[in-house]
């Protein structure tokens, strides 16, 4: 409990933290939102006139403290690309991505843990260098390239999943997966083949040890010696990077989601970014920084469930 | 005699394959009745292990390959040849016929598991039970190898519990479907002195009441002495000698033996001898030369008081909330010429004492003079040229050496670093110092790998030589070498000793080592000096309770002493964390005789 406690205390010093540095590098930037609003010729009076009615001559730390209290109350400002609130745009493309997310990461997962497994078992051997190899293929290769080869092959080629667009799970369930698949597989085959290189890497460090010797000298089966005495002492370890790529994922679905056509945060964040939203950046910055930071205490109180020496810590 | 349980026939185990096959077992026979333990002896590399694995076709986990032989089983329903059974045979008979233990208790339990699961998985497994079953079974078990609090042990991960807990954990495992024949693997070289002679008794106990076969394999001669029934040799894979252990000791017949058992410190055997000597190996035809103390001896290492602590830190913040009590108010004098031992169990402080010395950790308070200089008020130039004076050795010699580097330019390094020599200069001191170890000078070019243990260490004894120190602190300087090399680099030290008026702090684990080489001992008890005195009153007439055990517990490399006919039970070290409010009493001592000092218990 006390160990709970002292994890929610740091995120919550870190979200504080990132919302200063959010805040401040917006802020630093050239051009404020009057300008934005109003554009590069407009009146000096007007814009003056604008800024002193939009607080942009209160200090900076007056101006943080609006901002901040917005964000706790549900306020986030209004978009000036969208012209909408920012607080629901910003909920809805979350829900976009959250789906791309944990599509990549469950593909990712699915996959890399057997085949680290695998290959850990068939140390030095054939097994070993094909998964190596593969995996190092997946590490080389940018997410862009996976995406456009999945449009290739299976959106013009075989006809079987839509190249680009988003629906809302909510609408239609089948259908969102079907438009969120090309894009998760895309960002799933580079966690892959890190996850994968991760798996191997710390299974072979645990089949050496002696409780492994132990327990094939108890008469277990190969099959029980690796998938349960190994994996249970793996799996912490392996989940503790899976969390860590979160924040990976949130950098490359900006690329992945354009190129996809994908609305979603990732999609959000650049269409912020290219029109200078600064109330929108703001917003999504910090989202991102939240998800992230979420994510990583999940994996940690998991950590907790899976490894007893972490409890007593 | 009655028929063996095991019999190993001409076994033969190769690792790896085409022109780099490694031949570890060349041709071994034995066998092994019930009630009966074997122990097979050996050095590092002789083959004593992948034997053991081999009878549990464990060793193909590790890429050996049994090339030959036959591993004739005796089962209740016939006879199996283990070297030719297949998986399925072999699954049924490890951990059913064949138990094993390993070594390292704290890595043979599985982390994340309970102590209940990895016990009754073997039993669930091979005798069918229920889960109340197992863990009724399970609880026996606990109860048979006497683990305090079995009930409450079975709830409980491996870390909540000590290393000789754990060790009987494995041994609880490896018994737990009654296997007629027990295969344990150094046992107990990773634990204390006082944990072994429990583990010991206990194995002897289970034999005795199970009737079951023990292959007992160590490195360790006084166990063999305290264990073993039969005693099988192996040398580079081949059995050199075989027979009864009072045989063995008392008339050993194999060269390899013979040198073996000559390089074995007794416990015991230095008494009414008035200095240390080296011993005498076979192949050395020199009288050893006692290493007689100066009648006035002057001090040249003062402690007083030395205290050193560890802090602890904890919460959100790491702040410090608790010190680790490591060395506490600790007095001795050490003299020119002489070797001063430390010796106690693992954490008692006597690492930390010596590196206190040196102040590679800095010491709460007390003072260290020597030859007249306190080392604690030293300023850090001045501390470095002090260190010119005191020298170190260090326990593992795969470590202390940098893989990187030249021999030549490691053991140069300290006079270029303190600018004694250059040039041609450096190159005949280096040179020198290498014959003066016994080392050939064509190892100058060398880099560590390419050198056995003994000779490493023979390297960093003439790295700490380079500057003609006065005093070397040696923390547990021949702990990781083979029995036969760890007597050479004593005898090195001896006669170093003797050329070149060298002091010695030895702190080591083992007493009958620090019997061979001491000419004062203090034997060390959670952070204090619980006993100091001349050799032989510590060794003759001990009077600190601890100092009892330690020599009660030590195994006897002689037959005719044995020790483990009763369970033995040990008060367990408590721990030496206190919180910051903690205020220790000064350590007191009784004077029995002149220099024989004994800790005042504290009421």
């Amino acid at each position: 409990m006390a160990y709970l406690i002292n994890r929610l205390l740091s995120v919550a010093l870190t979200l504080f933290l990132i919302s200063v540095i959010t805040f401040a590098v917006t802020n630093i930037l050239p051009g404020d939102v009057a300008m934005m609003i109003m554009g590069t010729q407009s009146n000096p009076e007007a814009l003056a006139g604008l800024r002193e009615s939009l607080g942009l001559n209160d200090p900076q730390i007056v101006q943080y403290g609006r901002w901040i209290g917005g964000i706790l109350t549900g306020d986030w400002g209004t978009s000036l690309v969208f012209k909408e609130p920012i607080g629901p745009l910003i909920a809805q493309k979350v829900t976009a991505s959250a789906l791309i997310v944990v599509m990549s990461m469950t593909i990712a997962l699915v996959c890399a843990i057997p085949l680290g497994v695998w290959a850990a078992v068939h140390r030095d051997r054939w097994q070993d260098g094909t998964a190596s190899t593969a995996a190092l293929i997946g590490v080389s290769l940018p997410d862009f390239f996976w995406g456009i080869m999945l449009i290739l092959l299976f959106a013009r080629g075989l006809g079987w999943l839509p190249s680009s667009g988003f629906v809302h799970p909510a609408d239609d369930f089948t259908l969102a997966v079907r438009h969120a698949f090309l894009p998760s597989l895309a960002l799933g085959l580079g966690l892959m083949a890190h996850l994968t290189r991760m798996t191997r890497a710390t299974m072979t460090g645990i089949l050496g040890q002696e409780f492994i010797r132990v327990a094939r000298a108890k008469g277990l089966s190969e099959r029980t010696v690796v998938w349960r005495y190994g994996l249970a002492n793996a799996i912490g370890p392996v989940l503790t990077v899976a969390g860590l790529q979160v924040g990976y994922l949130f950098g490359s679905i900006i690329v992945v989601e354009s190129l996809f056509n994908y609305t979603g945060m990732g999609w959000l964040t650049y269409q912020a970014l290219l029109n200078r939203d600064i109330p929108l950046i703001q917003g999504s910055v910090f989202v991102i920084a939240a998800v992230v930071m979420l994510a990583n205490l999940a994996v940690d109180l998991l950590y907790t469930l899976i490894d007893p020496r972490i409890r007593l810590a | 005699m009655t028929d063996p349980i095991v019999t190993l026939d001409r076994l033969r185990v190769t690792f790896g394959a085409g022109d780099a096959t490694v031949t570890a077992v060349k041709d071994v026979s034995f066998s092994i009745a019930p009630g009966e333990t074997v122990c097979v002896v050996g050095e590092s590399g002789s083959g004593k292990s992948v034997t053991s694995l081999s009878l549990m076709r464990l060793v193909e986990f590790g890429g050996g390959s049994i090339v030959d032989g036959r591993l004739t089983l005796m089962r209740p329903d016939g006879a199996v040849d283990l070297a030719q059974a297949d998986t399925a045979t072999m699954r049924g008979i490890r951990g059913h016929d064949i138990g094993m233990i390993f070594q390292e208790p704290m890595t043979s339990l599985n982390p994340v598991f309970t102590i209940e699961r990895q016990l009754t998985d073997g039993l669930r497994l091979h005798l069918g039970l229920s889960a109340a079953a197992a863990r009724d079974r399970a609880l026996a078990l606990l109860k048979e190898v006497r683990i305090p609090e079995p009930e409450r042990r079975l709830k409980q991960y491996p870390h909540e519990l000590s290393g000789g807990m754990r060790q009987r954990v494995v041994i609880a495992i490896a018994m737990a479907c009654a296997p007629r024949l027990l295969i344990a693997d150094e046992p107990t070289t990773a634990l204390d002195v006082t944990i072994q002679a429990e583990i010991l008794a206990l194995i002897n106990r289970l034999k005795r009441e199970k009737g079951m076969a023990v292959m007992f394999i160590t490195h360790d001669m006084a166990v063999v002495a305290q264990i073993a029934d039969r005693v099988v040799v192996m040398y580079r894979g081949d059995v050199v000698e075989e027979g009864p252990v009072a045989d063995i000791f008392a008339n050993p017949k194999a060269d390899y033996t013979k040198a073996l058992l000559a390089a074995v410190p007794r416990l015991g055997e230095m008494r009414g001898k008035p200095a240390p000597e080296p011993l005498r190996l076979v192949g050395d035809d020199r009288a050893p030369q006692p290493l007689t103390p100066a009648a006035n001896p002057e001090p040249l290492l003062e402690v007083n008081h030395l205290t050193t602590y560890f802090p602890v830190r904890g919460g959100p913040l790491r702040r410090h909330i608790a010190n680790i009590h490591a060395v506490e108010d600790v007095s001795f004098t050490l003299n020119k010429g002489e070797t001063l031992s430390l010796v106690g169990e693992s954490g008692c402080g006597k690492s930390s004492c010596g590196r206190s010395i040196l102040r590679l950790v800095e010491p709460a308070s007390g003072s260290v003079i020597l030859d007249r200089k306190d080392v604690l008020d030293q300023n850090p130039r001045d501390l470095r040229r002090l260190r010119r004076d005191m020298q170190m050795i260090f326990q593992d010699p795969f470590a202390s050496l940098n893989p990187y580097m030249r021999l030549s330019a490691q053991v140069a390094e300290p006079l270029r670093n303190f600018g004694l020599a250059a040039g041609s200069e450096l190159t005949d001191r280096v040179a020198a110092l290498f014959d003066r170890v016994d080392l050939p000078r064509s190892y100058l070019r060398r880099f560590p790998h390419e050198l056995s243990g003994g000779q490493r260490q023979r390297v960093a004894i003439a790295r700490a030589l380079a500057v003609n120190p006065k005093l070397i602190i040696a923390d547990e300087a021949v702990s990781a070498l083979d029995v036969s090399v760890q007597a050479q680099v004593l005898n090195l030290m001896m006669e170093l000793q003797a050329d070149l008026g060298l002091s010695f702090l030895f702190i080591s684990h083992d007493m009958a080592v620090v019997e061979r080489v001491s000419h004062h001992v203090a034997v060390m008890y959670l952070g204090r000096i619980v006993e100091i005195g001349p050799r032989a009153a510590i060794f003759e007439n001990p009077q600190h309770a601890y100092t009892r055990t330690l020599l009660r517990a030590v195994p006897i490399a002689d037959p005719g002493t044995r020790k483990l006919d009763s369970d033995l039970s040990f008060t367990p070290i408590p721990s030496p964390m206190h919180d910051l409010t903690y205020r220790p009493a000064p350590s007191t001592y009784d004077t029995v005789a002149p220099g024989h000092l004994v800790l005042r218990e504290n009421a």
